[in-house]
């Protein structure tokens, strides 16, 4: 054994922890279901709102939460059962999901129904949720494109608790949505192709 | 450097694909047979020679089970591999000039 060599088995080290990195990147697929199940929450709002249907606003949250978290589950088995291998970080990715699902759940719905606080509070702690999925991905996943956008929801979520009324709120939501959700989904989704197409 | 520096590497790690093996499971909670082979690029034969060899010393642990009728083998680093792995990289730093490594 000579220096050469050791460089040489370094380098195959390196080489199985990219290939074993690339093998359970991201690919966005949940984060793209709840985005498009949350977009279409809030034009269903928007629509209930519009008609003043008010008393059915919670049954629209309560189906959107429903299907998100069955699908989730459903994927999160069939997944499991099909993949290859599993790292560390996907199971930290995996808690934190479920953290976050657990989270959005009590913030969104449950709380509220309590009347722990008002309705208005929803779209901030929401905001504050998203800002830490975010952010904590953006570490685990080393992607700091994600981190920024997890400090745009928190930043987010200040700049709506100075403004009054659910209405300019909820629109801002939907701008910080759109923006901050639904474009990264898109980002992680075609960076996860490229990673699967250059395998 | 003097070879007398140089730290002995574990002889059950120094082998192409053991180390590459381990190399997968350090950062996995498990792997199943044919992802190790396909990352590998090794043959069945080949591969289950090797982590025979590995799970004899203790260092991954081997599953056998059934996935539907297919049969499914996984393996997992164990607490001893870890150490071992970690020994085994420290013991290849020594056969770096210091400051080069």
């Amino acid at each position: 054994m000579d220096e050469m060599q050791a460089k040489e088995e370094i380098r195959l080290i390196k080489a199985m922890l990219e290939k074993t990195k690339r093998a359970t990147a991201e690919s966005g697929t949940l984060f793209m279901v709840w985005g498009v199940l949350i977009a279409l929450g809030l034009m269903g709002n928007y629509v209930l709102v519009y008609f003043k249907m008010y008393d059915w606003e919670w049954l629209n949250w309560v189906a959107v939460t429903v299907i998100g978290w069955v699908y989730s589950v459903i994927y999160g088995i069939r997944k499991e059962r099909k993949e290859p291998v599993r790292t560390y970080i996907q199971t930290a990715a995996r808690h934190l999901y479920i953290a976050c699902g657990a989270g959005f759940l009590l913030v969104g719905i449950a709380l509220p129904a309590l009347d722990v606080y008002s309705h208005e509070a929803i779209v901030i702690l929401i905001a504050v949720i998203s800002g830490i999925l975010f952010f904590v991905m953006g570490g685990i996943y080393e992607w700091p494109i994600l981190k920024w956008f997890g400090l745009i929801w928190w930043m987010g979520a200040l700049g709506m608790s100075f403004i009054k009324g659910i209405g300019i709120r909820t629109l801002i939501f939907t701008v910080l949505f759109v923006a901050c959700y639904l474009v990264p989904s898109f980002i992680l989704r075609s960076k996860y192709k490229k990673e699967q197409a250059s395998k | 450097m003097t070879p007398d520096k140089f730290e002995p590497l574990d002889p059950v790690i120094h082998s192409q694909v053991r180390l590459a093996v381990l190399s997968i499971l350090i950062t996995a909670r498990h792997a199943d047979f044919n992802f190790l082979k396909q990352e590998t690029g090794t043959t069945d034969g080949n591969l289950s020679t090797h982590l025979a060899k590995l799970e004899e010393a203790g260092y991954i642990q081997v599953k056998k089970a059934f996935q539907g009728k297919k049969p499914l083998t996984t393996c997992s680093l164990t607490e001893k591999g870890k150490s071992a792995f970690a020994k085994y990289l420290k013991a290849l730093e020594s056969y770096f000039p210091a400051g080069k490594k």
